[in-house]
């Protein structure tokens, strides 16, 4: 089906029911009627009933208008429609309606007081997707590597048949070789290298997505946030790391030798002179 | 009267029978056995000093003489932590020091929490082994000691032997890396892994790793290790479980090796940051850019004597990645070893007991 018969065909499945539409308000108005054709109106509320039928008239050759405007831009292929109404891509995380849904949100227009944490949420749903997609490919050159190791451990299996016995113990110990050696070699692989790093990288985004949700509900319910409590843990050892070396720098030792002292010495006065040190009363 | 040779069923029957009886041997210990039985790192020992999470413990000697003069102080990273060096009675690096006459030490630097994200490499070599060795020096009233470090503590070693080289009598480093891009300089495809999976992190996934855990958790290593060996780790707990039933000694051994594997502590963020980016991508240390703080760490400032012993078959830190320290130190008195052996196995395998022990305490004693 071309594009110009989608777009004609839709473009119908507009005007009928307006053509409809038109034909109903023509048959229930009292100057349509047999009676009422020839004779005037015949009171105030016949006049504005008429003005509501032609302002719905109006209303409804808009809104028809209106609604073909999207056929002219982006139509939906056949193919792109088969895949809307398919199950299976309701199910799978990919190129779906609801990742689609969650696309066209996120990367929208923001609003000072709207739904902000309903966006968190969402980002949210959006890591989870984009984590299973992750894991899923890590998982597709996993099962390359096993079907690998499979296959070559058959192939020994056949070759190395002498006597056609195997124990089951010199079974095992070809197959964990086989194994072993295959994995290894996959592992060295840059698509195992990179399926493995988008999977971490995915599941570390994920992590502190829902970091985020925690600390929204955190900073509502007046609890600290795993963000504050690591700024504050960040000031007190870069504090005692202050204190530390400028006790060390004034303490005295009999084995110093002029390399840990000077060593020392510099360090503290580094200290001193940086922006905003405190002075150590310790 | 020769045996008569079974046929293919008679084997098979044998063999399956075998196999049952094994498994029921293996039931019966395990059902015996209580986990407060698997002790490791139980060589006598007392906390001499405490800072934040770090412990220093003094080893009882056992010797009934010292045969040298200056301790030991023993490093070990916070990939794992240092109760390998002492598994168990006869496998215990310590033990084997203790042994032949040396006062030992050994820092624990305890289990990091999220409190510990912060704590950077400046802090673990400046300030938390600096005060270790500060308190050793002022115990003994010697002006320096023998480091002894392992793995990631050899780094740290390293690094404190190069700021503060006055402190350092000798310097002893085990399964170190120094040069983190040598890890494919053989070739052997079993080798490396570390440094190929960092390498294939960007920066910025190895900080959104830690901002999201706070540190690197060692959970995650402890997955990555396990992807080294895939052969191993699939069999570990069938055949590999299977082979120990026939042995008690060997059971214990291995369930004292999965004490020590199970006991891995995080990383602290910012340090394992150091590690990974500056380390192990951009390798900085041999590069002479590497930085605590506001300093640089020379390797030429370090001239002190140096043992590097490596494990030739060591594939967590390939051999290429230790020994290229060589040609970098300020010390003329530079030896190096390569024993038979693993990452772990040239301290805890039955083969190597003695051998690592005496071939420093040999080097030690001249110096």
């Amino acid at each position: 089906m071309s594009e110009q018969t989608t777009v004609s065909g839709m473009n119908n499945w507009f005007a009928r029911p307006l053509a409809m539409w038109h034909a109903f308000m023509h048959a229930a108005s009292i100057r349509g009627s047999e009676a009422g054709d020839a004779g005037p109106r015949t009171s105030a509320v016949e006049e504005q009933f008429e003005e509501m039928r032609e302002t719905w008239l109006a209303s409804m050759a808009k809104w028809a208008e209106f609604a073909q405007d999207p056929l002219h831009g982006k139509v939906p292929t056949p193919d792109e429609l088969r895949e809307m109404f398919s199950p299976a891509s309701w199910t799978a995380p990919g190129k779906g309606a609801l990742d689609a849904a969650l696309k066209g949100f996120l990367e929208g227009p923001r609003y000072a007081t709207l739904f902000d944490f309903d966006r968190k949420l969402l980002e949210l749903q959006q890591g989870t997707l984009q984590l299973d997609r992750e894991v899923a490919a890590y998982q597709a050159v996993m099962q390359k590597a096993w079907t690998l190791a499979f296959e070559r451990f058959a192939k020994a299996i056949t070759a190395g048949a002498g006597d056609g016995t195997w124990t089951w113990r010199a079974l095992t110990n070809q197959w964990l070789a086989t194994a072993n050696e295959t994995l290894i070699e996959v592992q060295r692989s840059d698509d195992f290298l990179q399926a493995q790093r988008r999977m971490l990288r995915a599941a570390s985004d994920r992590r502190l997505q829902e970091r985020r949700v925690a600390e929204a509900w955190c900073e509502a319910t007046h609890v600290p946030t795993r963000s504050e409590v690591d700024e504050l843990q960040r000031q007190v050892v870069e504090l005692r790391r202050e204190l530390r070396l400028l006790k060390r720098a004034l303490q005295t030792s009999p084995h110093d030798t002029p390399t840990n002292t000077d060593a020392r010495t510099a360090r503290a006065s580094a200290l001193r002179a940086r922006p905003g040190a405190k002075r150590s009363r310790a | 009267m020769p045996s008569k040779r079974k046929s293919a069923a008679g084997q098979a029957i044998a063999e399956l029978d075998d196999l049952h009886f094994k498994l029921a041997r293996g039931q019966r210990l395990l059902q015996r056995l209580k986990d407060d039985e698997v002790k490791i790192a139980t060589a006598d020992k007392e906390v001499v000093f405490r800072e934040d999470k770090t412990t220093l413990y003094r080893y009882k000697p056992t010797a009934p003489r010292r045969t040298v003069d200056v301790p030991v102080l023993v490093a070990y990273g916070q990939v794992g932590r240092y109760t390998m060096t002492d598994l168990q009675e006869d496998r215990s690096l310590l033990r084997n020091l203790l042994a032949l006459g040396v006062d030992v030490y050994a820092v624990d630097w305890g289990s990091p929490t999220r409190g510990d994200r912060w704590l950077t490499f400046e802090d673990y070599v400046d300030v938390y082994l600096a005060d270790c060795v500060e308190h050793i020096c002022r115990a003994h009233d010697v002006p320096a000691i023998n480091l002894l470090g392992i793995c990631e503590g050899g780094v740290f070693s390293l690094c404190f032997a190069a700021l503060y080289p006055a402190r350092v009598k000798n310097l002893i480093l085990t399964i170190t890396p120094v040069d983190f891009h040598q890890d494919q300089a053989e070739g052997r495809p079993g080798h490396g892994f570390i440094n190929l999976w960092t390498r294939s992190l960007t920066d910025e996934d190895i900080e959104q790793l830690i901002e999201a855990h706070g540190n690197l958790p060692g959970e995650l290593m402890s997955h990555v290790f396990s992807q080294m060996t895939p052969g191993a780790t699939m069999s570990k707990y069938n055949v590999g479980l299977l082979d120990t039933f026939d042995d008690e000694k060997k059971l214990l051994n291995f369930l004292r090796m999965e004490k020590w594997l199970a006991d891995r502590p995080h990383h602290p963020g910012e340090a394992a940051k150091q590690l990974l980016i500056n380390l192990y991508k951009n390798n900085e240390l041999v590069r002479g850019e590497f930085r605590l703080g506001d300093r640089r760490v020379d390797l030429g400032a370090v001239t002190a004597p140096i043992l590097n012993v490596y494990a030739k078959d060591d594939h967590i830190i390939p051999p290429k990645t230790t020994q290229a320290l060589k040609g970098l130190v300020g010390t003329r008195d530079y030896t190096e070893i390569g024993l038979d052996g693993g990452h772990v196995g040239v301290f805890v395998s039955g083969k190597s007991q003695g051998v690592l022990g005496k071939g420093i305490v040999d080097w030690l004693r001249g110096r």
